[in-house]
This record gives structure tokens, C-alpha cells and sequence, in this order.
């Protein structure tokens, strides 16, 4: 059958589109179907960095309309749809396309990495303002591009502490059913407390004493909010709002009922493969570190500013380190929903073993022998205004349920490599960003302020030490 | 190439079912009500031709829907749900205590007539009707006196209740079918259809014949245009009546029933009407019903030219592919013979389908002996497509009524069928079918409303559920179908929603504040609780 229609399709077009194609100066990305089935099983470290070397050509390629970017007949919604009418333009610095490739925003220090002021993104639900031409915060929240580097260990952690809260429900559950009485539980998974609920024998479960985790008590680590379940979800998303590359296993046949959802002429974008080596690419990027400066006064300084941002109490939100069990990266993930390709949909995941990467061999270990990664994050979200101080209240819209003025803890890895600041990018000193925090952190915020300039300076000393080193 | 052959002999031979193709998750259903402890048959003679339906409710307080199934000439059974959540769906039958035996049953709806914790069954009969008080553990104490509910005896087919206003108790309606002591019966003797308003004690003394009838198969109040007030739909049997047609009862917010007229636009249609589904297929508070009749099967639409309050219906079933009016498999090219129909998405993929039972009446020679039911798939483009055969339905019996149900509390929407003189069919959806298992499909919400006061199950509220810029919305009913009901959640597929806003416009016509709910869970809201609970099932 494939035989007849690429006959039919040679009868019809002739040979000059597949010659123009096949050259070496073709304006395509060759890495776009360099993999021609998604990954499956435990994969060898030569078979990861295989994946590794294609994610990276696909993060850093320059789609071009003959990949199929643009989306003439999409938004940039998460949820496939079209507007009432074709996108004006293909790029738009507002409202999307605004962006060739993944690295043109993810660069700092390198490909992965964040983006300075220039590279913000410009957040709608793309349901109703889905071409706006203005940065005005009544159409969109406007947001700093995130670093990615030691994401495979964030998302690692999220899905266990995702399981260690789901467990608690089902044992409250449990326990309420067997007792016959209700029972109110403590969620804590990681030491890292998000509130309580209560069960009741009828099965039914209280949810209004949770604390910065979704009802449905799934850890969402990615993005300024918390509201991104995995990386490859976020892939998902960002390719089609950002490029106009359509991921099939959310914009495909099976959901839209449309090859060609974007009406761009171009079928099948983005297979799941390539899906999947952009999220092993991604998952593998290595931890940041905490650099030893060679200036010495620096070394003490940051030593002795690790003691006070833990003396303040920033550390009861930005932990300096959360244990992890295992470093095999599942993927598809088993978290994500209908959507985004999860374990329902393929017959066995690829299993990348992160312990083969060198750079994971310097984490430390605790004595229970789980890896100690240092994000300096909590993976919850908190309040961070309060009416003294708004400064990081400065949108209008809501996200995915997630109020104004609540933020994911940021992770502070990597901080010294990734100014400017704040969801926003729009502080430019460290300095600065510690004074707008509100809300939860105010008494660590106060504790900063009233501190001797000598105490300040050596916190940002620590700060800055904490840094991406290497790309590999 | 077999393909090719078999899609070019398809296109030759049965142009009427060359349609769209669907690409989207079909369900995949095994039947096993043996294995699920279900051995029961809907019989008897000419009474029991007609009726044969299923009531789906929770009578244990577990959240876990039972079954009373309408037996004929034999007696009613219940069934009690003892499945666990994602695994086989197990039924365990039980006497219906307290009432002994109950025979001459054509079907049965719960409803909870006097607002305690229990629900009740409204059993439609040949004969008096009953109602059945729930005493919690799926006991039951026959009420009639206790409602002071005259129960008739007629031969009744349909059924359906509403709270009108601010009444503390249900009104009631009855579709009847045949005066069968009438001189010259059965044709042309069409027993008058009942409406049923309780007084303010709770008592159904005063029942209003509905004059005239034409041998109803199902009734179903439905607020058609929007207004916050319920009229009632009455689908008829042509074969019966004489100088019949469709009706729409106005009536007149709480005040004497009056009929719908060609003077307000209401167009007279003529079917063999066995059973009403209603839908919003676009989501403008304006239903759209199908009408399962012997052929064609209507769907209609309130026409867009319409004034407010005039009822102008269009059939939009040929341009939606909908008509299902002979079997889609088989060499069989007779029309088709429908039943229950209801509208559901099976799929999860958050456009509706449109289930049809289907089965020769009695041996009717003009009508398809083989005549499987329909599993009508929503596309993306409004239209549908046949999937029973691939879905796995498509058995040789003879479908009256249906309950479509998440039995075992796994997210996917299976199906029960009353087939007359043929075993119960039980269809567990399995999900997709992928080269390595089965497969769920796309995100899901069930909806559970918990209303204050009177009317718990809070009938004739409408739920919006918003994923995107698409809005699903369903009406509470008790009603339509064919002789058949449920209480419980209501399911909506979210497809690759992962989180939905969901708003209730309770049925006195307060709007709640929206309730925001992450997918592929069972949402219990309580009116006077601010925030959704959600409810877990035993596994």
C-alpha cells in the first residue's frame, strides 16, 4: 500500500521536490525523522547518547517552514485549536511563532540554558487571546526563559514525590474505610510538607487544607508556576506555541481528526521519536554545580553566605538538596495525561539510566545511598506577595488554576549563570530579587534586609557560585 | 491490497454507509454478563413486545451503581455492584426484600421522591405502577400508600419527572401505550398518557390525564428552549395511534398542560417512536434530541431561523450520518428497528455519541430480523460514524432498553442491554485495542451534584464543563430513553484536556461559582460546600 501511494505521489509531483529535498543545502532540518521509532527499554549509554546527539540537533535547528513551523489555522493553546480565523502573521513576538529553535531562547550559558529579558515569553491560554499585539498584562502573563539543565533529576523527583502522595491518599482511604471513621493526613513526601486531607469512609476526600499542589496531588515541577507535568509535555507545548511544529501525539489524527491540524500543508510534524529524543536530550542535560571560585575572598564569602541564606530560613523553601531513589528516566512518563504520550501508549518506555552520565557520578549520596540532588528547591508552590510587598504580583491572569501571586519555588541552581531574575527577568541583581520576595518568604526576606550589608553581600557571594560549568 | 478490495466493494455494494472514516479510539466492549453474574431475560407475550428496561442507581450508598432490570412476565431482579474500581464488573443478585416478587415489570427509574439519603424506583408495569421507597442496603418497601400514588392500570412504557418551581416533591409523567380493553385494541386504542403533580404534603392525588395520546414510548421533560422551565416530549408509536403524531406539552410553568401547535410552530412529524435522547451537541443551552423510531432515526435541532419561543425543529440525522436506518452489517437491507438511545461519549474524546439498541419488534417481516445496535462515534467535523461492529456490540438479539454506566469506576462508559427474550448483554468497555493490550483512552470527568433541601440528585440542574474554548454541557433527567434510567455521575470525555472548569446551574436557577477539577476523577459538589470533593472507589 505505501509502495502505491509513493508511486502515485513520484507520478504526480515529478522528482524535482524529493531531489531539492535530499541535498545537502535542502532548507530542512535533517534531524526531524532521524529516528524512525520511538526508543524503547533499557537503553545503553551508546544508544542514550545516540538519542542524546539528535535531541540536541533538534533543539538547536532552525525550523523552517518546510519542517512544517508556522500554524496559519492553530494557536499556541496547549489544547488543540484553531481560531476563527488564519494568524495574521507567522511570527508575532507576542503571541507566537516567536522562536526558531529551542536554543534561541534556551542559551544561557549554553544550549539549555535560560534566556535573558529579550528572550521572554509572552503566556495566554491561546483560547481567546490568541493574537494579541501587545505586551499589556491584560492579554498575557510575560515570563523568563528557565534553564533545563539537571531537569531529568527534577522530573525524577517529581514523579516520586507525585507517588508518595498518591500512596498517602490511598493508605487515608484505606485506613478510613476500615476504621469507619474519617482521617486526616499529613502529605509529606521529601520532608517537604504540602498540607493535609481528609478521608472519609464513603471515599470521599477533603481537599481544602491542601498547600501548593494540585488537587489531583500530582508534583508539576516545570515552568514559573509549577503547572507542567514532564518534560516531554512541556516539549509538546512549547514546540507548537513557539515554532509551529506539531507533535502528533497531541495534534495527530488520533485527537483532531486532521493530518495537517495547522493547516500549514505539512502532516506529522513532530513523530513521538523525535519527541523523545528532544526529551532525552533535555533529561540528560547535566546538573549545575557549585562553582569554587579561585578568588579567595570570594570562597570565604560564599561559605560563610551558604550559612546565613540557611540562618535566614531560605532554605525551607529553596532546599538545598532532595534525595532520590532512582535515576531511571522513564519515558513516555508515568504521570502524564491522554495528551502527551504517556505509558499507556507504547509497549514498553525507554528507560534512560541517568547513572551512566559521568557528570551524575559527582552527586552526592546520602547513607541511605539516594542521590542527593541539589536543586536548591522545593518543588511546591507559595505564596510570594503580601500587601507590603507586590512586586512579584505583577500579573493579571491566573495559570492553569494557579493564583497571581503563587510561584514554584524557582531551583537556585544554576542561578549564577542565568541572569537577570524573577519570573519576569526583569531584576538584575540578585540583591534586588531577594528584596521582592513577599508572602511566604517574607520573614527570610526581612531577616536579609535587616542584616548587615557585610551578611547581604556574602549571600549573593554564595549565590553566584551557583553555577552551569559545562555543557556535557 | 485486501483492503483496498474490501473499501471498494463497501463503497459499490452499501453506498449508503460510505462515510466519513474514523480515526479516533473505538471502543473495544466484551460481553460478559455470565461472567458478571447476570442471567437474566426481559419476556412474555404481545404486553412485553414493547418495554424492557434497566433502572441504574446507587441503592448502598457506595457510589457504585446497581441494576433493577425490568423481567416481564417474570419477575424483576437487582443486581448489586460489588465491582472493583479498573477490574471485572461483578454483580451480586439480591431479593427485592420487603416487596416479594415483582412480575408484569416493563422498566424502571430511580428517583428520589421524598429527598432522605435513599433512592427510590419508579417501577413501570402492565398494570399498576410502583414505587419502591429505598430503605439504604438495597431494601426496598413498596409505596404507593405511603405516596398516595394511584399507580393505574395501564400499560406503561415511559416515564420521567421533574421539580417544578419551587415543589418539594417530583411531578410525575407516564407514557402509556395500548388500551388493551378497548373495543377494537390494539389499534387505534392509545391509553392516555398521566401527569402527576404532588400536593403540598408530597401526595400524588390530583393525576391530569394527558388527552390526547398516541401510544408513547417514552416521555422526558426537557427545558427545550432555554428558559429554565420544563416542558414534556412524548415520542409515539405510529404503528398504534391513529391521526397521532410527536408531541410538546406545554406546561405553562406549573399550570394546565396544553399542547404545542402548529400555531407555535411545532411541525407535525409521524414516526414509530420508541425512545428520546437529549444532547446539546453545540452547547447553546438549546437541546437537540434523537428519536429512535422503525427506519430512520430522527435528530433533530431546534432550527436557527426559530423565534424564542417557537419549536421549529429540523432533522439534521442525514447530514450528521445518523439516520442508522438499516444494519450497518449483514445482508440484511430492511430498516432498522430502534429503541433506548442515548447519547454518551465513549470514547473519551469529548465529542458525543449516539448508542441506539436495535431489534425486530416480533417477527415483523418488513423489518430486519438481524439487526445489530448502534454505536454512533462523534467526529471532529459534527458528523458520526458507525463503529458497533468494531466496538464489539453488534450481537444477534433483540436490544429494548439500555443503561450506559461506568460500572466498574475505570473511567470509561460501559453498556447494559435488555434484550427480549434473550440473555442481558453486558459490555465492559476495555478501552483501545493497541498491539500490546487495551488501552485507555482520553482524560475523563464524572460529575456527581449534590443538591440542598429537596431534588438531592439535583434533576434538571445543567452542568458546563469548559476545557479550552469548548464547553460540554449536560441536563440532569429523569426520563426518556426507553423504559430505562439512571442516577449517579455523569461522565464527560475531556480528551487531551488534563483539567476542566466546571459551573452548575442548580435547578432553581443559580449559577455556582466555577469549580476547577483535574481530569480523570470522580467530582462530588456539593452545593453548599465551596470546593469539589473528589470521591475514590475501592480497588
Amino acid at each position: 500500500m505505501k509502495t502505491v501511494i509513493c508511486s502515485l505521489i513520484l507520478m504526480l509531483f515529478g522528482q524535482q521536490g524529493v531531489a531539492q529535498s535530499d541535498t545537502a543545502w535542502a532548507e530542512k532540518t535533517p534531524s526531524i525523522g532521524a529516528i524512525e521509532n520511538i526508543p524503547h527499554g533499557l537503553q545503553s549509554k551508546t544508544q542514550l547518547e545516540h538519542l542524546r546527539t539528535i535531541g540536541e540537533a533538534l533543539f538547536t535547528a532552525q525550523f523552517t517552514e518546510k519542517d512544517g513551523a508556522g500554524r496559519p489555522m492553530a494557536t499556541q493553546a496547549i489544547i488543540p485549536t484553531k481560531p476563527r480565523r488564519a494568524l495574521r502573521q507567522t511570527f508575532a513576538r507576542t503571541s507566537g511563532l516567536d522562536a526558531n529553535a529551542c536554543s534561541s531562547c534556551h542559551n544561557q550559558p549554553f544550549d539549555g540554558g535560560a534566556g535573558d529579558f529579550v528572550a521572554n515569553v509572552f503566556l495566554s491560554e491561546g483560547f481567546n487571546n490568541h493574537d494579541f499585539d501587545t505586551t499589556d498584562p491584560e492579554f498575557s502573563n510575560e515570563r523568563g526563559t528557565n534553564h533545563l539543565f539537571g531537569s531529568g533529576l527534577i522530573e525524577l523527583l517529581a514523579r516520586e514525590m507525585t507517588v508518595d502522595l498518591v500512596s498517602q491518599r490511598t493508605r487515608a482511604l484505606s485506613n478510613a474505610r476500615d476504621t469507619g471513621s474519617a482521617v486526616r493526613v499529613a502529605l509529606i513526601t521529601k520532608d517537604i510538607s504540602f498540607g493535609h486531607i481528609t478521608a472519609t469512609p464513603d471515599g470521599m476526600v477533603d481537599l481544602s487544607e491542601l498547600d501548593g499542589v494540585d488537587t489531583d496531588l500530582v508534583i508539576r515541577p516545570f515552568s514559573q508556576k509549577g503547572v507542567m507535568t514532564s518534560l516531554r509535555q512541556f516539549t509538546v507545548n512549547a514546540s507548537n506555541h513557539h515554532h509551529g511544529m506539531q507533535a502528533s501525539e497531541r495534534f495527530g489524527v488520533r485527537w483532531t481528526g486532521e493530518q495537517d491540524f495547522d493547516e500549514d500543508g505539512y502532516e506529522n510534524e513532530f513523530s513521538p521519536a523525535d519527541v523523545s529524543a528532544l526529551v532525552a536530550w533535555q533529561a540528560s542535560l547535566p546538573a549545575p554545580t557549585v562553582w569554587q571560585p579561585s578568588d579567595g575572598a570570594w570562597q570565604d564569602a560564599a561559605q560563610i553566605g551558604a550559612e546565613h541564606f540557611d540562618d535566614f530560613g531560605c532554605t525551607s523553601c529553596h532546599r538545598t538538596a532532595l534525595p532520590l531513589n532512582s535515576l531511571h528516566f522513564y519515558d513516555p512518563g508515568p504521570v502524564d495525561a491522554a495528551g502527551t504520550l504517556n505509558q499507556h501508549d507504547v509497549a514498553k518506555p525507554a528507560i534512560y539510566d541517568l547513572s551512566q552520565l559521568d557528570w551524575v557520578k559527582s552527586l552526592e549520596r546520602n547513607e541511605q545511598g539516594q542521590v542527593m540532588v541539589p536543586l536548591f528547591g522545593d518543588l511546591k508552590r507559595h505564596k510570594i506577595t503580601d500587601p507590603e510587598n507586590e512586586l512579584l504580583g505583577n500579573e493579571l491572569f491566573s495559570q492553569r488554576f494557579v493564583g497571581r501571586d503563587i510561584f514554584m519555588t524557582a531551583e537556585l541552581w544554576g542561578l549564577g549563570s542565568t541572569a537577570p531574575y524573577g519570573h519576569r527577568n526583569d531584576f538584575t541583581t540578585l540583591d534586588a530579587i531577594i528584596r521582592a520576595h513577599g508572602g511566604s518568604a517574607k520573614s527570610s526576606k526581612d531577616s536579609y534586609e535587616n542584616a548587615p550589608e557585610k551578611q547581604r553581600s556574602e549571600i549573593v557571594a554564595f549565590l553566584k557560585t551557583l553555577r552551569i560549568e559545562v555543557a556535557e | 491490497m485486501k483492503t483496498i478490495v474490501a473499501l471498494v466493494s463497501l463503497t459499490i455494494t452499501n453506498p449508503a454507509f460510505a462515510q466519513s472514516e474514523f480515526f479516533g479510539d473505538v471502543p473495544q466492549f466484551v460481553e460478559q454478563a455470565e461472567i458478571a453474574g447476570i442471567d437474566h431475560q426481559y419476556r412474555g407475550p404481545f404486553e412485553y413486545f414493547v418495554g424492557g428496561g434497566a433502572a441504574s442507581f446507587d441503592c448502598n450508598n457506595d457510589r457504585m451503581n446497581d441494576l433493577f432490570i425490568a423481567g416481564g412476565e417474570m419477575p424483576a431482579k437487582l443486581f448489586r455492584n460489588t465491582s472493583k474500581a479498573g477490574q471485572d464488573i461483578t454483580f451480586s443478585e439480591q431479593p427485592i426484600s420487603a416487596t416479594g416478587e415483582i412480575t408484569k415489570v416493563t422498566g424502571a427509574y430511580p428517583i428520589n421522591f421524598d429527598n432522605d439519603a435513599h433512592v427510590d424506583l419508579m417501577v413501570l408495569r402492565v398494570g399498576q405502577n410502583q414505587i419502591l421507597r429505598g430503605l439504604g442496603d438495597c431494601t426496598f418497601a413498596k409505596a404507593n400508600d405511603h405516596f398516595v400514588f394511584d399507580g393505574g392500570d395501564a400499560w406503561t412504557t415511559g416515564f420521567s419527572a421533574i421539580w417544578e418551581q419551587d415543589a418539594a416533591n417530583p411531578t410525575l409523567a407516564f407514557a402509556n401505550y395500548i388500551d388493551r380493553d378497548a373495543p377494537g385494541s390494539p389499534w387505534g386504542t392509545c391509553e392516555d398518557n398521566v401527569l402527576a403533580r404532588p400536593n403540598p404534603n408530597g401526595e400524588y392525588d390530583q393525576n391530569q390525564s394527558l388527552s390526547p395520546s398516541f401510544c408513547s414510548l417514552s416521555i422526558m421533560f426537557t427545558d427545550w428552549n432555554n428558559r429554565g422551565q420544563f416542558d414534556l416530549r412524548v415520542t409515539n408509536d405510529r404503528q398504534y395511534h391513529r391521526g397521532g403524531y410527536e408531541q410538546l406539552w406545554n406546561l405553562n410553568n406549573g399550570g394546565r398542560p396544553e399542547q404545542f401547535d402548529a400555531r407555535d410552530g411545532w411541525q407535525k412529524l409521524i414516526i414509530w417512536g420508541m425512545g428520546i435522547a437529549q444532547t446539546d451537541l453545540n452547547a447553546d443551552g438549546r437541546p437537540d434530541y434523537a428519536l429512535s423510531s422503525m427506519g430512520d432515526t430522527m435528530l433533530q435541532t431546534l432550527d436557527e431561523d426559530a423565534e424564542e419561543d417557537s419549536p421549529i425543529y429540523r432533522d439534521m440525522a442525514y447530514e450528521r450520518a445518523a439516520t442508522a436506518h438499516r444494519p450497518y452489517q449483514g445482508d440484511d437491507l430492511k430498516p432498522s428497528t430502534g429503541w433506548h438511545t442515548e447519547f454518551a461519549d465513549f470514547n473519551n474524546d469529548t465529542r458525543t455519541d449516539l448508542y441506539i439498541a436495535k431489534g425486530n419488534v416480533e417477527r415483523m417481516p418488513d423489518f430486519a430480523e438481524v439487526d445489530p445496535d448502534n454505536m454512533l462515534m462523534g467526529l471532529p467535523n459534527g458528523k458520526f460514524s458507525e463503529q458497533g461492529g468494531a466496538a464489539g456490540i453488534a450481537l444477534p438479539r433483540r436490544g429494548r432498553g439500555a443503561v450506559i454506566e461506568d460500572f466498574n469506576a475505570d473511567g470509561m462508559l460501559d453498556l447494559l442491554v435488555v434484550n427480549r427474550e434473550e440473555p442481558v448483554s453486558l459490555f465492559r468497555n476495555l478501552g483501545r485495542k493497541t498491539e500490546w493490550g487495551y488501552a485507555p483512552f482520553g482524560n475523563f470527568l464524572a460529575v456527581e451534584l449534590r443538591n440542598t433541601g429537596v431534588n438531592r440528585n439535583a434533576v434538571g440542574a445543567k452542568i458546563s464543563v469548559k476545557t479550552g474554548n469548548l464547553t460540554q454541557t449536560h441536563t440532569v433527567q429523569i426520563g426518556g430513553g426507553h423504559a430505562s434510567g439512571r442516577l449517579g455521575f455523569i461522565h464527560f470525555g475531556l480528551g487531551v484536556a488534563e483539567r476542566a472548569q466546571v459551573r452548575i446551574k442548580w435547578p432553581d436557577g443559580d449559577w455556582s461559582q466555577p469549580y476547577r477539577v483535574f481530569a480523570n476523577n470522580f467530582v462530588v459538589l456539593d452545593r453548599d460546600d465551596p470546593d469539589a470533593k473528589y470521591w475514590y472507589p475501592a480497588r
